[in-house]
């Protein structure tokens, strides 16, 4: 890549900016154009990102930047090279202008890179043929993909299940999940070694249905809940009544409701199910549902496998 | 893995882009399982464009489309899996000749596969590939 001209290294350059600021752009009005459109049902969210925001902008990102490097004609293995940077500064540029907090751009950047790559590949070979109405034609078509992608519903209510059996009676398991004492299990998730804050305590006001109840994470953000159900020994349903806005995953995720369920087997040990119940936010569902799915599986597990601990120490 | 996931979701394969979007993701991972691959590709690329009456294009399946006097040659997916084209006679003469294979999807037909790893396996992809210019030249 040292072997660039200065007008080379202009034109990689013009790419690379260009398609970030077209990206800003289209990204910022589509995500307050369809947050006012959907008003209230935006929830809590600071904005809804539709999946054109990873999908159709990164490939005119890709497109655009292409426009710039085609007559370079540069090997593929720098066109990777310089979506990868592309990727970097968009991801950069959501930092700073759109309040994007890191772990959700360490989330979103494999997407952003392999459709900025593929736009980037795919429009190389369309320019080549010199083609300007196929051209014109498909930037037609993406710019109607995200117009149509903005004005559609965007509604993703998702529920993640989880099981753990405790090796200790329903009675004794029950207070353990009504409220728990600070989790000092080492973290083993590697999204939470890296600084997404996981859950360390659960508080309640009282013990009956109507009740407070406070679910507190690493970084001291609490979450106040309302509890709905309270049946002793068998569920705990608690609806989230405020989370905290911080700029990481919490913005473009509601946490609508938790719940615990306890079986009894009847042999000494009880079944806990942990239910959650999240809104997400952001788009394409595909992709962001499994990163959600796994970070509120693994909530689950840090605390269903403390209450099994606390449970278990009482046996 | 590419064979793995051709025969479970090969039929994701009609969703527009989704092909060229695995193919990226497949030039991605070649990067740190062979980092000389799209390089190779490039060459190959650079080779057949300097035949006549030939072209590239994005193969509607993932990966670059090599086209000679309006015909597809053959094309090459992100992980440097080479199919081509030819009669079934010259198929079985070149699959006694080198170590070519019937295609990975369409054994049958006169599609070949050859999967390319080293600087000895372009030259040879670019040999196989001159052979389909001929024949289709002929």
């Amino acid at each position: 890549m040292s072997s660039y001209t200065r007008n080379a290294y202009t034109r990689i350059l013009l790419g690379i900016l260009v398609a970030n600021l077209v990206a800003i752009i289209l990204v910022g009005a589509s995500k307050y154009l369809v947050t006012y459109l959907e008003g209230n049902h935006a929830g809590n969210s600071s904005g809804v990102f539709i999946f054109s925001s990873f999908i159709v902008v990164p490939l005119l990102m890709g497109a655009i930047s292409a426009w710039y490097w085609h007559p370079l004609q540069l090997k593929t293995l720098a066109y990777i090279g310089w979506s990868a940077v592309s990727t970097l500064v968009a991801s950069a540029a959501s930092f700073i202008f759109l309040k994007e907090g890191a772990i959700c751009l360490i989330i979103v950047s494999p997407l952003i890179l392999c459709f900025t790559l593929t736009g980037a590949l795919l429009a190389r070979t369309v320019y080549r043929r010199k083609n300007n109405t196929l051209n014109s034609s498909l930037a037609g078509l993406a710019l109607l993909v995200l117009l149509a992608d903005t004005f559609s519903s965007h509604e993703n209510v998702r529920l993640v299940s989880d099981t753990l059996i405790v090796n200790a009676p329903i009675e004794t398991v029950w207070p353990h999940v009504v409220e728990y004492k600070p989790i000092t299990l080492e973290e083993t998730y590697w999204l939470f070694q890296v600084g997404m804050p996981s859950p360390v305590q659960s508080t309640v006001d009282g013990y009956e249905a109507g009740a407070g109840r406070k679910c507190i994470f690493s970084n001291g953000y609490v979450f106040d809940e309302k509890m709905i159900v309270y049946k002793p020994n068998e569920e705990l349903t608690f609806d989230i009544l405020s989370q905290p806005h911080d700029p990481e995953i919490m913005g473009h995720i509601d946490i609508l409701r938790g719940q615990f369920i306890l079986k009894d087997n009847g042999n000494g040990t009880t079944t806990v199910i942990g239910n959650s119940w999240y809104k997400l936010y952001v788009f394409p569902g595909w992709y962001f549902n499994l990163w959600s799915e796994s970070i509120t599986r693994n909530v689950h597990l840090r605390v269903m496998e403390h209450i099994k601990i606390l449970s278990e120490k009482n046996v | 893995m590419f064979d793995w996931i051709v025969t479970h979701f090969g039929f994701l394969k009609h969703v527009p882009l989704l092909p060229h979007v695995f193919d990226a993701w497949l030039k991605l991972v070649s990067l740190f399982t062979n980092k000389n691959l799209s390089d190779y590709i490039d060459d190959i690329e650079a080779e057949v464009l300097s035949w006549q009456h030939t072209d590239v294009s994005a193969h509607k399946y993932g990966g670059v489309q090599f086209n000679a006097f309006n015909r597809e040659l053959g094309h090459i997916h992100g992980n440097g899996l080479l199919d081509i084209l030819f009669s079934q006679t010259q198929k079985l003469v070149l699959m006694n000749r080198y170590p070519i294979q019937h295609h990975h999807v369409f054994k049958h037909s006169g599609w070949v596969s050859f999967k390319i790893k080293t600087v000895s396996d372009k030259k040879l992809a670019i040999e196989l590939l001159r052979a389909a210019y001929i024949q289709n030249n002929s």
